[in-house]
């Protein structure tokens, strides 16, 4: 039981980076149904700006003042990537075959991840310990602080999402959008405006997740974008693309998955376990667990 | 004025063609080392040494008369570019390889290099490496096996651990490393309750040290490399998994007490002196310059280790007064005395392996420093 | 665009063939690279270009080719020459019993699923399943091409094989354009539902097309285990995949076009080595700047054969 309680909180851990990154690759699909290949290297790319913001600009301060401004500052330089990034790789291609776009974001990757070694190097970068390591012991199960505050942080800005997506006008403009974007802008919807808004809130969330990965793991390679956008946007997919909850429920699930299959099976397998899941789902249910929402684009 | 000037760049001209000509006469050095990549750090070390030690020898005017010339080659870690480096290399017509860190590169570039007669000097350190009896390679560490039979001592006779733990990856050392310790504490009586594997750059060994706890062990020996080494130590120490860990030699890098942060401390290294530790003259020049050079450390003493290789094969050449590789390699296992290298005395057995090696367990301590624990 | 059917390929395979005897060493190596990842990008273009399935599994069919050479010439002794058949008939029969339940995916989902393939391949060959595959090290020390007798060593043999390689891909290509599998997969991408109702099984062909593309690369593996006598699991990474993809789509689903794109990723960075730490980088921007000049490739199908996704939103592009 101790075990199974043990993988459940790593699962849980690891499951809400993916979700929040998810949620970056779900939104971009529901309104332009692009897989924005990029996503994974912003993600990358915001725990090297959150370093390089540790060292430049706060003067390795560790302060939890300190540690909230790195998130924001990094938030905000990601959400003004991912502006420019759509403006100058995607907006022009919005109306040109949808492979065009796809390779576009490939290209957009490739730039990102390789900027990423040009500027930082291909070297490993070690992130600071900027949450203490503090560990509470539950009868043999133990948490550490790093994963209650990467679970509930998540927990939080996914809720706020949810509720900014539904409860909200422009929440509801979002999903005009990603159900006919024509209708949409009949109805007097920029939609110009809400793709760039998307991609605010995609990277700042992604840019989060980035963060994360640099707090729990410590260690950051350049690379390392294209296994997190992977598994995130497979995330995106069990949930039903397009679907907000569907891509924090599906975050989650991937993320326990991943830990029990390492755990109780082989941890050699588990990526191979991972696609195997996909590809059964994709095959039986192709619409993912909540179902997408995407209007086919013809 | 005008005139001045044509003439002046006539002149350089000149100069430069001349010494484009005298270009023709270069010994042709080869670097094979992972330059990026995860173990980027130790293949930059690499580099970084052998073009020290080509410009001291240059400037007392090279090797028989002939400037080196460095040519180095990218393998990334990984198996298929080492076998495309092995070619390049050999297509650009090294005489000798230093490298690589890795000895799942050197594996794969080794048949090459026997192939067109180049010799190949690596700190690879699995066994395999000098079973196939290619003459041309020379191990410049000391094997898994001399390793694998310390730890095993050091844990069953000399801590005498109840309940260890083997892990590694799947890489050539690191799988040949946890295999021989594995053998070699059984051999001895010891209790090996789990021997797992994780994969390489994963980040994720939550799910693995997990089981491992259930095993309720009072040691870890992990077997493979720095990277995930120190993520490794902190996440274990994260689960609240008491056991004593022990990393295998190619743990011994700064960047592991990094990673590791606060949980550094209390961890244990076994691998041969390091670097600072180095006692002989030989040594601390080198290192010296090297710091002067490049304004750090040597990241390890496996890129001291590939420079040793480097020093006895042109001291090989020196003394046959010629650049024959075969002769070069005989003489180098046939010498009356070892020659005095910057990580101990240098000299071959015959299958290529480096003779000698004596081990220290080092623990790391608050600062992140090491301390020495055992030495052999 | 007539002019350089007529003209441009006999003049290609005319130059190529006295090539590698005015080269060194090195670059007789690179024009290998780039007859074998010719072949690869073209037997992609077989199922991406020709037949509109969003494949990005490519290398997977690549790296069985290559695996099935190395382990039947490793392990069993087998010649190269003898592994040819078995090298081709893996992965084709792989690439139809995998194509089956996939092929009715729509497109962004049968993306997903052969990059999924792809990872499952790479993760198999690690973990050195049965023993053969020599896990991430993978397989060192292959025979050199033996034919006759004749123990071929030279790189300018491997040359010419995989010159004739890529000579038989291309009149297979040639062939099919002509054919009814040719002409039926031509329909059903120019309109699936009407291809549907006149008749054509679009399922059989589809995986046809898969098994066929799959083959061809089986072959090329073949030469790639032969050029470096080594295979090892990262080169057939997913990652690979994604190169040939975008190679196929930047050039534009024509046979001019594919070799470029092939040139342009494989041959251009050895001309520039040491920019290397920037080849992708400059790469990437040059997928997204030829994507919005060119939308249907820098070389794109001649007109009437081309591809139905790649011209929607017809008068945008060039």
């Amino acid at each position: 039981m101790d075990i199974f309680l043990q993988q459940l909180a790593n699962g849980l851990t690891i499951g809400s980076m993916f979700a929040l990154v998810a949620l970056g690759y779900t939104m971009v699909y529901g309104v332009m149904k692009l897989i924005n290949f990029a996503h994974g290297d912003m993600v990358a790319a915001s725990a090297f700006v959150g370093l390089t913001i540790y060292t430049q600009v706060m003067g390795q301060a560790t302060s939890l003042l300190a540690v909230i401004v790195i998130f924001l500052l990094t938030a905000l330089t990601m959400a003004c990537v991912g502006v420019i990034l759509e403006r100058l790789a995607y907006r022009p291609l919005r109306n040109a075959p949808r492979l065009s776009a796809v390779v576009s974001a490939l290209g957009a990757s490739l730039v990102i991840q390789n900027g990423i070694m040009l500027v930082w190097g291909p070297r490993m970068r070690i992130f600071p310990e900027l949450v203490p390591q503090v560990y509470w012991d539950f009868n043999g199960v133990v948490i550490s602080m790093i994963q209650v505050i990467i679970l509930v942080l998540s927990l939080v800005l996914m809720l706020a999402l949810y509720l900014f997506v539904e409860k909200t006008r422009v929440g509801a403009a979002v999903r005009a959008a990603s159900i006919d974007q024509d209708a949409a802008r009949l109805m007097g919807i920029n939609v110009n405006s809400i793709i760039a808004l998307i991609f605010i809130i995609g990277s700042s969330l992604g840019a989060v997740g980035g963060l994360f990965i640099g707090l729990y793991y410590r260690g950051i390679t350049f690379n390392m974008g294209w296994q997190y956008g992977l598994y995130a946007f497979i995330a995106a997919i069990l949930g039903g693309i397009g679907n907000i909850p569907g891509a924090m429920i599906g975050g989650m699930l991937l993320g326990l998955f991943n830990a029990f299959i390492a755990g109780y099976v082989s941890s050699t397998w588990a990526d191979a376990f991972t696609f195997i899941l996909l590809i059964l789902i994709l095959i039986v249910r192709p619409t993912g667990i909540l179902g997408e929402r995407v209007a086919e684009k013809v | 004025m005008k005139r001045t000037l044509r003439n002046i760049l006539l002149t350089l001209c000149a100069i430069s063609l001349m010494a484009g000509l005298s270009w023709a006469e270069t010994l042709k050095v080869g670097v094979q080392a992972p330059i990026t990549g995860s173990y980027a750090n130790e293949g930059q070390g690499i580099e970084n040494g052998v073009r020290l030690l080509a410009a001291q020898v240059n400037a007392k005017g090279g090797v028989l008369g002939q400037q080196i010339e460095v040519i180095a080659c990218d393998d990334q870690g990984t198996a298929m570019a080492a076998a495309i480096c092995a070619k390049d290399l050999v297509n650009k017509g090294v005489k000798m390889v230093i490298g690589s860190y890795t000895s799942t590169c050197a594996e794969a570039a080794q048949k090459t290099y026997f192939n067109a007669g180049v010799l190949q000097t690596s700190d690879g350190t699995a066994d395999s490496l000098t079973e196939k009896g290619y003459w041309t390679f020379l191990r410049n560490s000391f094997p898994n096996s001399a390793e694998a039979e310390f730890a095993a001592e050091y844990l069953v006779n000399v801590k005498k651990y109840q309940r260890i733990v083997v892990i590694s990856d799947f890489s050539t050392y690191a799988d040949g490393l946890a295999n021989a310790t594995e053998a070699a504490i059984k051999a001895k009586g010891g209790n090996v309750v789990s021997r797992d594997k994780i994969k390489a750059d994963s980040q994720n060994f939550t799910p693995v040290l997990t089981n491992i706890k259930s095993k309720n062990p009072d040691a870890i020996f992990f077997a493979g490399y720095y990277s995930d080494g120190g993520q490794l130590r902190a996440q274990q120490v994260a689960l609240g998994i008491k056991a004593d860990f022990y990393g295998g030699d190619a743990n011994d890098n700064p960047d592991f007490v990094k990673l590791a942060g606060s949980a550094a401390q209390g961890a244990f290294i076994i691998n041969v002196p390091e670097p600072a530790a180095l006692p002989t003259p030989i040594a601390k020049n080198f290192i010296a310059d090297y710091q002067t050079k490049y304004g750090e450390m040597p990241p390890s003493i496996w890129g001291l280790m590939n420079i040793d290789g480097m020093r006895a094969i042109i001291h090989a050449y020196e003394q046959n007064g010629n650049f024959d590789n075969k002769k070069a390699v005989e003489y180098l296992q046939n010498m009356s005395a070892p020659l005095e290298g910057i990580t101990g005395s240098i000299a071959f057995a015959k299958d290529g392996n480096r003779i000698g090696g004596a081990y220290v367990v080092k623990r790391i301590q608050a600062d992140g420093s090491y301390a020495n624990e055992y030495v052999q | 665009m007539n002019n350089l059917n007529r003209f441009g390929l006999p003049v290609f395979i005319l130059v190529m063939a006295v090539l590698p005897y005015t080269l060194n060493e090195r670059w007789q190596a690179v024009a290998i690279t780039f007859l074998v990842f010719s072949v690869v990008a073209l037997s992609q273009d077989i199922v991406l270009g020709k037949s509109g399935m969003f494949n990005m599994g490519q290398a997977l069919f690549f790296g069985m080719g290559a695996y099935t050479t190395a382990i039947l010439n490793n392990h069993f002794g087998w010649p190269i020459v003898a592994t040819i058949p078995l090298a081709i008939l893996i992965p084709a029969i792989f690439g139809i019993l995998l194509a089956g339940p996939i092929v009715h995916l729509r497109g962004d989902y049968l993306l997903v699923v052969t990059i999924g393939f792809n990872i499952v391949f790479v993760q198999v060959l690690q973990n050195n399943l049965g023993g053969v595959t020599g896990g991430p090290n993978g397989i060192f020390g292959l025979d050199s091409l033996k034919i006759l007798g004749a123990n071929l060593t030279s790189q300018i043999a491997v040359y010419y094989f995989a010159f004739v390689v890529l000579l038989l891909t291309l009149w297979v290509m040639s062939n099919l354009e002509k054919s009814k599998p040719g002409r039926a997969l031509h329909y059903l991408r120019e309109d699936q539902l009407a291809a549907e109702s006149i008749g054509i099984n679009t399922r059989v062909y589809k995986i046809f097309a898969f098994g066929l593309g799959a083959g061809i690369a089986g072959l090329a593996g073949t030469v790639f285990a032969t050029q470096y006598a080594a295979v090892s699991p990262e080169a057939f990474d997913f990652i690979q995949s994604v190169l040939f993809f975008s190679i196929v789509l930047v050039g534009g689903s024509s046979i001019p076009g594919v070799m470029l794109g092939v040139f342009v990723m494989f041959v251009v960075p050895e001309i520039f080595r040491e920019f290397a730490t920037w080849r992708y980088f400059v790469f990437g921007f040059a997928m997204i700047l030829a994507m919005i000049l060119r939308p249907r490739g820098i070389v794109p199908a001649t007109f009437g054969k081309i591809p139905k996704f790649l011209i929607k939103g017809g008068s945008h592009g060039a």
